[in-house]
């Protein structure tokens, strides 16, 4: 699941060394955080959160796969 | 220019594939080899059924007339609608297959990758589909199949189409300009378009006969589209798209 969400914001963005991903566990549910550069942020988003609903959609399928619950917050850099 | 132009067809008999291809690549029958990939099936009741699929490959001798159009042959065939911007595009990607073919290699390595990294196992083709309409984007067409792939699919498509815009935007980023690319699981695509087609001539039929407005189910846009445009010629009925997304659906009513 980390893998994918790494893979895909990498290939995205302009400035893949900022990309960072995190993931905690509980159980059976996965969260998570996904950190990228400021000025890569609308590609991550989207236009109405686009991309990262595609993005959230295909995670379940990763999931699922694991019989797994999996949740992506992407953070806003500081 | 050394390579060979290829395209490969899908219709429901080769017969009609190969005439498909012919006329796609605007020249003559006897200018091409014919490579049947797929004599397709005709099922049984639609169930089981397959398309017919087969590769042409352009004769190299007479490879310059048909592949060089000049903007006076353009003008020629009545077609006045194509942009100044987007034809010298046109003529380039129809001058380079070569450059064609590095696209469908990004596009099935960046959807091999993501298939991998979401831990479903399947294989991955992808072929080039000219376009028709002049100035516009050839279709890449990304095919997947194994066993089970239900699961990519997803409710109303749902999976499918994220997959797929996420693959183009991947794909996009990578070759540096924009790509038209479409993701098939195991003819999914393909097999709901004659569905909505049907459904589509159907419910107008039905508008017809009753004069009620008909209310189709919610659908994605890409699946609105194929309703529209399946009757966008029709003489008596208008289609309308109702409704905010993903709740957007279709309605078909009589003409005033």
């Amino acid at each position: 699941m980390k893998a994918l969400v790494e893979y895909i914001a990498s290939s995205l963005v302009d400035d893949p060394s900022q990309v960072v991903v995190k993931q905690e566990r509980s159980g059976s549910k996965v969260v998570l955080q996904l950190r990228v550069a400021k000025a890569d942020m609308g590609r991550i988003i989207g236009k109405n959160g686009k991309v990262a609903n595609s993005i959230r959609i295909l995670l379940r399928v990763a999931a699922a796969r694991e019989g797994k619950q999996v949740s992506l917050d992407v953070i806003e850099p500081k | 220019m050394t390579e060979k132009t290829t395209l490969e067809v899908i219709a429901p008999t080769v017969e009609e594939a190969i005439a498909k291809g012919v006329e796609q690549l605007g020249v003559s029958r006897e200018m091409v080899e014919v490579e049947v990939l797929d004599s397709g099936a005709a099922g049984f009741l639609g169930i089981g059924s397959r398309q017919a699929r087969v590769r042409l490959m352009l004769n190299l001798v007479s490879y310059d007339q048909p592949l060089a159009p000049t903007p006076s042959a353009n003008g020629a065939l009545g077609d006045m609608s194509v942009s100044p911007a987007a034809q010298p595009e046109k003529v380039s990607a129809v001058a380079q297959p070569e450059k064609g073919e590095s696209v469908l290699e990004v596009a099935q390595t960046v959807v091999r990758e993501l298939l991998d990294k979401m831990g479903v196992k399947a294989t991955v083709t992808t072929h080039l589909e000219k376009s028709l309409a002049p100035g516009e984007q050839d279709l890449i067409l990304v095919e997947i199949q194994g066993n089970d792939l239900s699961i990519l699919i997803g409710r109303r498509s749902e999976t499918l189409n994220a997959l797929q815009y996420i693959s183009s935007l991947i794909v996009t980023k990578q070759v540096g300009h924009w790509v038209n690319l479409m993701i098939d699981v195991q003819g999914y695509r393909s097999r709901r378009e004659r569905q909505l087609r049907r459904l589509a001539v159907k419910l107008a039929e039905q508008a017809i006969s009753t004069g009620r407005r008909q209310v189709l189910e919610p659908m994605p846009a890409n699946e609105r589209r194929i309703i529209h445009l399946e009757l966008s010629n029709h003489p008596q009925v208008t289609t309308e798209s109702i409704g905010e997304e993903p709740n957007r659906k279709i309605t078909i009513f009589v003409k005033k």
